[in-house]
């Protein structure tokens, strides 16, 4: 079953794919700019408000306004 | 005619070293006109034909949202005339990374210009397991791939025919990523434009418009004309029938470009495996750490600080030493009169007083640039982010305030990285309320003459210390409280979000750090000297005239006369006053020596005084001769234009517990801050070569009174001078700034008006709290 959590709630190491990025066209815009989409693998390095996200090799810091929101389905680990 | 060739990238791709190696650091930096975008451009070396390279912002993506990023969009499509038609573009990708890079290049394909795609950091990709078949991708693109390691200065022969090639190549086709309804909605809205006046749009500009919702094309493009509601209009309607179509603006550009990408990628490149932790990661764990990065961040900020303060001084004392033998020299080649006066006291002290802070600056900018090279500034934004999101700012806003403690010019300049526009004016608007090191003459001239050095808790100075300390508090605390509010009022808006990226750690360029150091220095140099020179002369002019100077000037040709015929005497004087100090010194310090020293004493102290008053009756004339050079400049500085608006203005400063004196001192000092403690030095009727360390003006200033004979200076009226210096505007150069950056008088002036209100009220609070208790 997949586990669907906001970004905010990913703990240090957790590995998951971003299913969906709300907020303002503009910021959903700049961040699939830079990487950070639907469909695309992340890690949280650092959890926090600003977090830091692995996005492939790119490491993004994040702080989202309160409309904007990206929710992942986590990978379960075996 | 040279070619001229546009250079365009992600951040982080190693595009200031590529330039580097191509042009070999012989590039013409300066401003696009208007905004706030650096415009750099290079001679490439070693071409049988001129090709001239246009290095552009690094960027994530061509979207233009703010008039900023036009300009990158503008001169790639030829549209920017101080740079004329671009014959091809270089668009520079990290070949570990194609897929994200291919976003940008993507869109750079789309302007229909000739291309270059560089693979740099090459060497770093094949090493990690990528496998790129370049030839292949060049196929599949249609314009010419070169793979790159530009910090070995590897492949850029082949990077320089390619770019000789690709104008006579010409450009290759467009990718096409978007579903047809949109291309149809495109030419719709292409129509649409030519019916609103607009014929000669590029298609690229008009796919622009509708994707980038609230973007520069939507709002500002077609802006103060009348048919800017119909424009808008037009591109909500074509996005809400796009969105009809299942093809949602602005996600499907997201959604196309990356398909594109992945398919332009497929059987040519595999990327290398994403490291799961890097050495940058296991830096981060300790750099970023809630407590221990805030920690080393405090104790860095303390080093570069400390460092700029201290290793500075050697060479701005040099600097200042420079300026008062220019000065001399002009003096001793042209006898006292009017522009002998124009060229020492206004132009070579004007100007002057403002480059003794290139070292600072030059240093200042040195730590900036080894921090900002090796990624670590990119992780004190995030750890500021926490403290700067509390009052409407974010991380980004946090360099260019550390700055500003050096000086708010270069950090105005610095807040061209905050996106959000009402942030970024935010930033710019409380940048001036940090000390900057032009306040530190003021500060330690009233410092050292009013706050006592006895020891507080057993620390000599400590009192003092603890008095500087307050007034950088002060103005951090300003910078806080004003930006919370200016973001709650006219800079209305959420917080907004902090998305940036945090570069993998390395080793810094010395050719990067040191070009950007000289390049900042140049332009601090021709900035801050145009318009300090034009001030210096107003100023100079507004307490020179209309008084008549002929007879000071006599006065100050004789008293120039008897120095030179004097000079015996007058050196001898100043021996014999050196030897009674020292004399007087021993006796103070030895008061339990014997009978007979003692005696020994007193007669050396007889014999010297002696001489010296024998001496100081045979210069009397001399020394009467400049007291009334000093008195007369005094009074004519009393009746000039700026003496008579500084009776004017006593009773506004009489609250501050200052006398007009003071008053027009500060009025004076408006060009820069440092310039009052010169201006009280003129107006408490000395010599105009007084510095803060002078000993005449501390007596001066402790001496002087009011009509009643009540004393003007005290505790009080120090700290709110202090106050007052330490939040005014007093400085033309920062507001010149400002209006360069915002492109428009309102923001400095609304600057100017904010501070000066806010030192007022400060400065009377803190006096009239200050004499009661």
């Amino acid at each position: 079953m997949e586990n669907i959590v906001p970004l905010e709630l990913m703990a240090a190491g957790e590995v998951g794919l971003v299913v969906q990025v709300n907020g303002s066209p503009d910021v959903v815009h700049r961040l699939a700019e830079m990487g950070l989409r639907e469909q695309v693998r992340i890690m949280m390095v650092q959890p926090g408000r600003p977090c830091i996200v692995a996005v492939g090799d790119h490491r993004l810091s994040l702080r989202m306004d309160d409309e904007a929101e990206i929710l992942v389905a986590l990978t379960v680990t075996p | 005619m040279p070619l001229t060739v546009a250079i365009i990238g992600n951040p982080n791709t190693g595009k200031s070293t590529l330039f580097n190696a191509l042009t070999g650091l012989q590039a013409r930096v300066g401003n696009f006109p208007g905004v706030t975008v650096e415009k750099k451009i290079g001679r490439i070396k070693g071409t049988a034909e001129p090709i001239d390279l246009v290095d552009l912002p690094g960027t994530y993506s061509l979207s233009p949202r703010s008039l900023d990023e036009m300009v990158s969009v503008n001169v790639l499509l030829g549209r920017q005339t101080d740079v004329g038609k671009v014959d091809a573009v270089v668009c520079i990708l990290d070949a570990s990374n194609l897929e994200r890079n291919f976003y940008l290049a993507c869109q750079v394909l789309d302007l229909g210009l000739p291309t270059v795609i560089v693979l740099n950091m090459f060497d770093v990709a094949t090493t990690r397991g990528a496998k790129i078949d370049i030839s292949a991708l060049s196929r599949k693109l249609g314009v010419q791939v070169v793979a790159t390691s530009a910090h070995r200065k590897e492949g850029l022969d082949a990077l320089k025919s390619a770019i000789a090639a690709a104008v006579p190549n010409g450009p290759g086709p467009r990718p096409h990523p978007f579903p047809e309804a949109f291309y149809a909605e495109c030419h719709q809205l292409a129509s649409k434009l030519a019916e609103l006046g607009r014929s000669d749009a590029p298609s690229f500009l008009v796919e622009r418009a509708l994707l980038d919702v609230g973007g520069y094309l939507e709002t500002e493009w077609l802006a103060g004309s009348d048919v800017a509601e119909r424009w808008k209009t037009a591109l909500i309607e074509a996005r809400a029938r796009l969105k009809e179509a299942g093809c949602r603006v602005p996600a499907v550009e997201a959604k196309a470009r990356y398909a594109w990408a992945k398919q332009t990628l497929a059987d040519v490149a595999t990327a290398p495996a994403a490291r799961a932790e890097t050495l940058s990661d296991r830096v981060d764990r300790v750099l970023t750490h809630r407590f221990a990065g805030l920690l080393i961040f405090a104790v860095l900020m303390v080093v570069v600080f400390q460092a700029i303060f201290s290793w500075a001084q050697p060479l701005m004392d040099l600097c200042g030493a420079g300026q008062s033998a220019v000065s001399g020299f002009v003096a001793s080649l042209i006898s006292p009169g009017t522009l002998r006066s124009l060229l020492t006291d206004g132009v070579v002290a004007g100007v002057g007083g403002v480059l003794v802070f290139l070292p600072q600056i030059g240093m200042l900018f040195l730590f900036i640039a080894l921090l900002e090279d090796c990624g670590y500034l990119a992780r004190a934004a995030f750890l500021m982010d926490k403290v700067m999101s509390k009052f409407g700012l974010n991380g980004k806003s946090f360099v260019p305030l550390m700055t500003s403690h050096a000086c708010a010019i270069p950090g105005i300049m610095a807040t061209r990285v905050i996106e959000d526009r009402n942030a970024r004016l935010a930033t710019i608007l409380v940048a001036p309320l940090m000390s900057c090191s032009a306040r530190l003459p003021v500060y330690t001239l009233f410092i050292s003459l009013f706050v006592s050095d006895a020891p507080l808790l057993g620390l000599r100075g400590a009192r003092q210390g603890l008095t500087l300390f307050a007034m950088y508090a002060l103005g951090i605390i300003a910078a806080a409280l004003v930006a919370a509010v200016l973001r709650k009022t006219i800079f209305h808006g959420e917080t907004p979000p902090f998305v940036m990226e945090l570069p993998a750690y390395k080793w810094p360029s010395p050719w990067i750090v040191a070009s950007r150091v000289w390049d900042r220095m140049m332009a601090f140099v021709t900035r801050a000297g145009t318009l300090i020179f034009a001030a210096a002369i107003v100023v100079w002019a507004g307490s020179f005239f209309p008084g008549d100077h002929s007879q000071e000037f006599e006065k100050q040709r004789f008293v120039e006369q008897t120095d030179v015929a004097q000079a015996d005497p007058l050196k001898h004087r100043a021996m014999l006053e050196e030897a009674l100090a020292k004399l007087n010194g021993r006796i103070a310090a030895q008061a339990s020596a014997n009978e007979l020293e003692r005696a020994e004493w007193q007669q050396k102290l007889a014999i010297t005084e002696g001489g010296l008053a024998e001496l100081n009756a045979a210069l009397k004339p001399l020394d009467d001769a400049r007291a009334e050079v000093n008195h007369l400049r005094a009074s004519l500085v009393e009746q000039s234009f700026l003496g008579h608006l500084g009776h004017l203005i006593e009773p506004v400063v009489k609250p501050l517990g200052w006398d007009w004196k003071i008053g027009v001192g500060t009025l004076l000092s408006f060009p820069a801050r440092e310039l009052v403690v010169t201006n009280l030095g003129i107006i408490y009727g000395l010599g105009q070569d007084v510095d803060e360390s002078n000993q005449q003006l501390w007596s001066a200033i402790r001496e002087a009174k009011w009509p009643d004979g009540r004393p003007v200076y005290g505790v009080p009226v120090a700290l709110s001078i202090m106050v007052f210096f330490s939040l005014c505007a007093q400085c033309a150069a920062t507001l010149m700034t400002i209006r360069r950056e915002t492109n428009s008088w309102r923001w400095p002036i609304v600057t100017f008006s904010y501070m000066t209100l806010l030192a007022y009220f400060a400065a009377l609070v803190t006096y009239q709290v200050a004499i009661r208790l």
